[in-house]
């Protein structure tokens, strides 16, 4: 089982730096293809005070007076001392600055993750245990129409609703304008969060709603489950004894395999409500050609996608006796 | 077994929820304390902090009713930081820094730092004395060799502040400093006048992001992407700023405007198509600026030139001077603002309205169809063939007129100049393009809005002087007039600013020649913006300077006589 355990991690491991070998050239070939000059979008409306001279001063400083593939060359070196270079637009490290994005991002994440995943899990048993009742198809009407919805549409109808009409909540900001992150309290956070958390969660529930619903028709189908109804056990004690069991599983998978979505939702949540995250140095990054902060993006959202997964991998081995001991090591 | 291995995973999600949400306010308060501890403490302690936290929070909310701060929406995030060597304060001013000089509400130079400057007769040399009082936000003296430092630093920062001029800046003694220019360039007095001074000691890599200067205001906090909290500065020379606490907000436009609906801001930048609503508590604030925006026309014709880098080269109607002015006769300005702007600006007739060294001479009635249609028949052009649109030596009288697709304004300006221009039989097509394309396609070859405005006359100088091989936005349609060329290196080789602004003027029109419209009118300057703010209606935020090109930061220029006028 040890055995298994670490040949399965070291597989990843290396599947993670080829990926990120892969994504970063890729990225890299990208952005250097881009037609925005990040010299243009950093003078801005100062253009006219700008000689070409200062102009090629702006590029050495960033090092952009070299040919693409010696940017290449330096940058790669740099990461592989663990070095994402400096951010042009913000002037400092791009580990701190994802790194002070990130956080804020974290608790967006975070609230949004845990409550499409219970919501959509609770409603998915009910859709499927009670297929084709009046709930199921409350339930899945509402799953279809928020897979079919954008993020940002959906984010600027809550606050037009709720922030601008009602004045229910904030309409921008991680916390009050003019206090200190210290002294923001936790309600105020919370209250700050809702909107950008609610949005992602509701367009996040859909695809796990859907998921668990089909999975639970699957398991009320199974000759188990009508083996227990014949012995006459109702509907909720065939969900609780048989169902959840069975369906549980894939659910969780799925969940952390959704980290992808719940970080590109992000970026646009974020845009919509003013939030300063992740996602936000996103959007800034990529229209002022920052290739430094972009790339340094990329490559953090890689590897957080990639540990999503490989924790859901790995939860299925952990939860699942037949997968860890059957089976090779190599899932 | 198995029942409790699947427990575990019902109760994963939650478990790390708590972790996130919990542990991370945790290892705020007391880093290090998070690893190797029980989780169910961490949790427990976690909580007790909020607990406590929220209760303090809310105690201080409620001992401050009256606006202790003033909240304001007008942009002014700098992502790189508040270094003023790359370029921090050079629209606008530079808040927490002072500048050797300054420009009153009139625009003239006035002493700030200094208390004497000069320009050697080689007018190579400024020799400048600075106040021996002054000290920084942290108390520590300024010295002419911050002074120094500042103007060295900055010409090799390679930031957005064009010092190549500057040979060497040097520091006499602790008070007097020596600015070495490499050429004669009066317009460098600019950057005596927008250029904040750091001290030596602090300064460095970082130092953007905790600026220390000798301005009215220190940067307090700055929650990046979010708000900015700026306090007086108890050490400044100057007048103390009656309002001691400012927030910034830097949420987008959308959202600054529903925080003023909501009563959370006291000065608010909006565009002039929202001007005319009413928020509740505000009042409307109107300040008069050089923002203007115009037509660049093309001055040579198609010969299939291409610049350096590839970019085609003139038009054949734009090259004729009958069609430019033609086209300045004809539109009508006014009409313009009023439709355009909602009303809020003014004419244009030049790049540099109203400003010291605008030259008056250059006015002119507009909306004359009458005379531009004259104009155009003596310079052959006739409509024969009676589509409305003239035509000379087979070229007919038509050109697009691109504008930034994203700029409505812009847009808005585009179709009324069309429509304005139909009457005559000039047919201008509007097109919106992207900023890309415009720069490495357009540039030369076609009429394009843009828009300009400075408090320095160099702007008049790149946008009119012989350009060369590869202008880009300086002059990019390729206009040259010797005489007026002849003003502009002169005026910039003046002995003091006071001597170049007859130069500045002539330049435009010296009663025979020039860049105006009775001249080459290598442009059709269309309107000056006003800039709109609501403002708190218990504000006086005193006499605004006419602002340059960009709406909101300006309006801090006087902040520190801002004053609260209700109790």
């Amino acid at each position: 089982m040890h055995l298994h355990l670490t040949k399965f991690l070291l597989t990843k491991t290396l599947r993670l730096v080829l990926l990120v070998a892969a994504v970063a050239s890729l990225s890299f070939v990208l952005v250097s293809r881009s037609p925005i000059d990040p010299v243009d979008a950093y003078v801005g409306a100062a253009i006219m005070k700008i000689s070409p001279e200062q102009r090629e001063m702006i590029r050495e400083r960033w090092g952009l007076d070299q040919p693409p593939l010696a940017r290449f060359a330096r940058w790669a070196a740099q990461l592989a001392r663990g070095d994402l270079g400096v951010s042009t637009i913000f002037n400092e490290p791009v580990t701190s600055v994802i790194a002070k994005r990130f956080i804020t991002s974290l608790w967006l994440m975070a609230l949004a993750w845990s409550f499409s995943g219970l919501l959509g899990f609770v409603l998915g048993l009910i859709a499927g245990a009670r297929e084709d009742s009046p709930a199921d198809r409350l339930i899945r009407l509402y799953a279809y129409t928020m897979a079919a919805t954008p993020t940002f549409w959906v984010g600027m109808m809550l606050l037009m609703v709720f922030s601008v009409y009602l004045g229910w909540t904030p309409v921008c900001c991680a916390w009050p304008p003019g206090l200190s992150i210290e002294q923001a309290t936790l309600g105020q956070r919370l209250h700050h969060l809702l909107l950008p958390a609610l949005t992602l969660s509701l367009i996040g529930v859909a695809q796990i709603t859907l998921h668990t619903r089909q999975k639970t028709v699957e398991a009320m189908h199974s000759d188990y489950a009508i083996f227990a109804r014949a012995q006459g056990e109702s509907t909720l004690g065939i969900v609780c004894r048989q169902v959840l069991r069975n369906v549980a599983l894939p659910a969780v998978t799925l969940q952390f395999a959704s980290l992808g979505e719940l970080f590109g939702g992000a970026v646009l949540a974020e845009q919509v409500f003013s939030y300063p995250g992740l996602g936000r140095a996103t959007v800034e990054a990529g229209i002022r050609g920052d290739v430094p902060l972009l790339l340094g993006i990329v490559l953090f959202s890689t590897v957080f996608v990639f540990t999503g997964n490989t924790v859901a991998d790995l939860l299925y081995r952990l939860v699942d006796p037949r997968m860890g001991e059957g089976q090779g090591g190599t899932a | 077994m198995q029942t409790f291995r699947f427990v575990t995973v019902m109760s994963f999600p939650r478990k790390r929820e708590s972790r996130e949400i919990f542990g991370f306010r945790v290892a705020l308060c007391f880093p290090g304390m998070t690893s190797g501890s029980p989780i169910r403490m961490i949790i427990c302690m976690g909580l007790c902090v909020l607990l406590l936290a929220a209760g303090c929070g809310r105690q201080q909310q409620q001992s401050h009713p009256l606006p202790a701060s003033l909240t304001l929406a007008v942009g002014g995030e700098n992502p790189e930081g508040y270094d003023p060597t790359l370029g921090w304060g050079s629209y606008g001013n530079p808040l927490f820094h002072s500048t050797l000089l300054r420009r009153d509400a009139d625009l003239n130079i006035v002493p700030d730092l200094a208390t004497t400057w000069q320009l050697a007769a080689d007018r190579l040399t400024w020799t400048v004395t600075i106040r021996p009082d002054v000290v920084f936000a942290d108390g520590s003296p300024l010295t002419a060799r911050d002074v120094a430092y500042t103007f060295n630093t900055a010409a090799v920062a390679g930031g957005v502040l064009d010092l190549a001029n500057l040979e060497k800046a040097e520091a006499l003694d602790d008070i007097t400093v020596q600015l070495r220019l490499k050429q004669p360039d009066i317009t460098f007095i600019h950057y005596l006048i927008t250029l904040g001074i750091v001290p030596e000691r602090l300064h460095g890599p970082g130092y953007g992001r905790r600026p220390v200067g000798s301005g009215p205001y220190k940067l307090v906090r700055w929650d990046e992407g979010q708000q900015m909290v700026v306090e007086a500065n108890p050490y400044y020379y100057g007048v103390q700023p009656a309002i001691k606490r400012l927030i910034f907000l830097f949420s987008g436009e959308d959202a600054a405007l529903a925080a003023a609906r909501a009563g959370k801001v006291d000065v608010l930048s909006v565009p002039s198509s929202l001007a005319t609503r009413e928020i509740p508590g505000m009042k409307l604030h109107v300040v008069k600026s050089v923002d203007n925006r115009g037509l660049m026309f093309p001055c040579l014709p198609d010969t299939g030139a291409k610049t350096p880098h590839g970019l085609a080269v003139g038009n054949d109607v734009t090259a004729d001077v009958a069609i430019r002015r033609a086209v300045n006769l004809t539109i009508n300005r006014q009409a313009l603002v009023n439709g355009v702007l909602e009303g809020f600006g003014r004419p244009a007739y030049g790049p540099v309205d109203d400003l010291p060294w605008d030259n008056p001479a250059i006015r002119f009635k507009d909306n004359d169809t009458e005379k531009a249609g004259i104009l155009l028949t003596e310079a052959g052009w006739l409509d024969v063939d009676g589509d409305g649109v003239r035509e000379k030596d087979g070229i007919k009288a038509e050109f697009p007129i691109v504008y930034n697709a994203t700029d409505s304004l812009r847009q808005g300006l585009a179709l009324a100049v069309s429509d304005m221009l139909r009457p005559v039989g000039i047919r201008a097509v509007p097109r919106g393009e992207n900023w890309d394309r415009i720069k490495n396609e357009l540039v030369h070859s076609t009429v394009v809005v843009f828009g300009f405005g400075g408090h320095s006359p160099l702007e008049m100088y790149k946008l009119f002087h012989s350009p060369g091989p590869e202008p880009s936005y300086w002059n990019g349609g390729f206009y040259t007039n010797g005489v007026v060329d002849g003003y502009l290196d002169q005026a910039r080789a003046a002995a003091s600013f006071a001597d170049s602004i007859p130069l500045w003027q002539k330049a435009q029109w010296d009663g025979q020649t020039g860049f105006a419209v009775a001249g080459d009118a290598p442009w059709a300057w269309l309107v000056n913006l006003n800039h709109t703010y609501f403002i708190n209606q218990c504000l006086d935020v005193g006499r605004s300077q006419m602002e340059p090109h960009g709406h909101g930061w300006p309006i801090t220029a006087n902040i520190n006589e801002w004053q609260w006028t209700c109790e």
